[in-house]
């Protein structure tokens, strides 16, 4: 969150972070500065916009290619679903692993720890702002699925499973950004770390679907979050499996929610605080 | 005393050489394919089935069905695991036993095709000079198709990174005027 000083006293101060956390709660005053920050400065706007392009761009191939035609279209709904649920919530988490060291690094930090507002209400806060942009990219995505799924009488059911599983997803890894940001001093390595973890979690699903595929890759989807719960969809749209056949694949990302909330809950306090050499001093 | 010694040893010589093999007996099998002919279009899913009969008057112990796709036309390059993941079945009969084999493909190219199912011995007594049994071949014509139009998507397509392109930009021109007021 860019807690600006004087002279510009409108939007955004301590003081009017503390004059308003005294009134209300203090998570909705910190989820609200940080989403105002988030699209006010532009950058939430600017990852949207890139975010429809990469959409586009697979929605027209998936329309056009002939080597992708002779997918069942049901086929095709769920790879732009899938697309756009992986990369909204990977957008969430290299948005919240800016959230405590970017604070640190701009020098911010220190200023939003003397409002009076709790510490796991600062967290609550900025996990609600990143998760804004995961709710962004799914709105942006509709329409791409949509056009692909109105033939096919799956619109519903694909737009409520991408939300279902795409926020479960988004919660847990924006969790484990902030996590990863809090415990980092510097937000390069902060941002660094993260998408090292997205690569760890995307390199098993882009193994040729040739290779055989024993009980290790099982065990690497199940274990991955976004695998698993990418997996899920796959399993509803594709394979028509009904919404209990395989709920099984939702168990990591809820136990990711689960173990990195509890985390955050638990050592919040402790983590979200200035480290000495940076601001400290 | 010594021819009967070089008789010995041309004998014992011979007896070492590898023995040629014997012509093994010849599957006594039919395969009928069902049905012989195919239309339909890329993504089209079929089941051709093939009736297995045993012919001899003899079990045919154990044998392997193997479907095979080939181009028959132009050069359009077939890879058969990707019409049919279980593209094998084992089985055995006995004299005068019949049994259906049912194969599920999926047409994966356009263009005309043969499908066929070749019969033969299955095991590790196999010589390798075994003959071989081939059903009669099975056309199969694949349409092109286009499930999806470049015409139907173009407008979302084009429209949504237009619109948020457009408010990115809204708001850098803006935030710059609001900076140069400043």
């Amino acid at each position: 969150m860019t807690v600006q000083v004087a002279p510009q006293p409108a939007v955004g101060t301590s003081q009017d972070v503390r004059a308003r956390a005294e009134g209300e709660s203090g998570w909705l005053v910190v989820a609200e500065q940080e989403c105002r920050d988030l699209w006010t400065s532009g950058r939430g706007l600017m990852l949207l916009f890139l975010f429809s392009v990469l959409l586009s761009a697979v929605t027209y191939l998936t329309s056009t290619n002939q080597a992708l035609n002779f997918l069942e279209q049901r086929e095709s709904v769920n790879l732009v679903l899938q697309f756009a649920v992986a990369v909204g919530v990977l957008a969430t988490l290299v948005v919240s692993a800016d959230g405590i060291s970017g604070e640190r690094e701009r020098g911010t930090l220190e200023t939003l720890l003397v409002t009076p507002v709790p510490r796991r209400s600062i967290i609550a806060g900025k996990l609600i702002a990143a998760l804004s942009l995961w709710f962004a990219t799914f709105l942006v995505s509709i329409p791409y699925v949509w056009v692909l799924a109105r033939e096919v009488g799956i619109l519903g059911q694909a737009l409520v499973l991408g939300l279902c599983v795409g926020t479960l997803v988004a919660i847990g890894l924006g969790c484990i950004g902030l996590l990863i940001s809090a415990a980092c001093n510097s937000n390069k390595t902060s941002i660094a770390a993260s998408i090292f973890l997205l690569l760890i979690l995307f390199a098993p699903t882009q193994l040729p679907s040739g290779l055989p595929q024993g009980w290790f890759f099982e065990v690497l989807l199940r274990a991955n979050p976004v695998a698993s719960g990418l997996a899920y969809i796959s399993s509803l749209l594709v394979e028509g499996h009904s919404w209990t056949q395989d709920l099984s694949f939702l168990i990591t990302p809820l136990l990711t929610v689960i173990i990195a909330g509890g985390a955050l809950i638990l050592a919040g306090p402790r983590l979200v605080r200035l480290t000495r050499g940076e601001n400290a001093g | 005393m010594r021819e009967l010694f070089l008789i010995g040893l041309l004998v014992g010589m011979l007896s070492l050489l590898p023995t040629p093999a014997l012509a093994a007996a010849p599957l006594n099998v039919k395969v009928v394919p069902e049905p012989a002919q195919v239309s339909t279009v890329i993504g089209g899913r079929f089941v051709l089935t093939t009736e297995v009969t045993n012919t001899g008057p003899t079990p045919s112990g154990d044998i392997l069905a193997h479907l095979n796709i080939a181009s028959i036309e132009g050069s359009v390059y077939v890879d058969p695991e990707d019409w049919s993941a279980s593209r094998s079945q084992q089985l055995s009969l006995k004299p005068g036993e019949s049994r259906k084999l049912s194969w599920q493909i999926q047409a994966v190219n356009p263009g005309h095709f043969a499908a066929y199912v070749v019969v033969m011995p299955y095991g590790s007594e196999v010589a390798g000079n075994e003959g071989l049994v081939i059903s009669p071949l099975v056309n199969v014509d694949v349409a092109s198709r286009s499930t999806l139009t470049a015409g139907g998507a173009l407008p979302v397509v084009v429209i949504v990174p237009l619109l948020l392109g457009l408010a990115v930009a809204g708001m850098f021109f803006r935030a710059r005027r609001r900076g140069s007021v400043q």
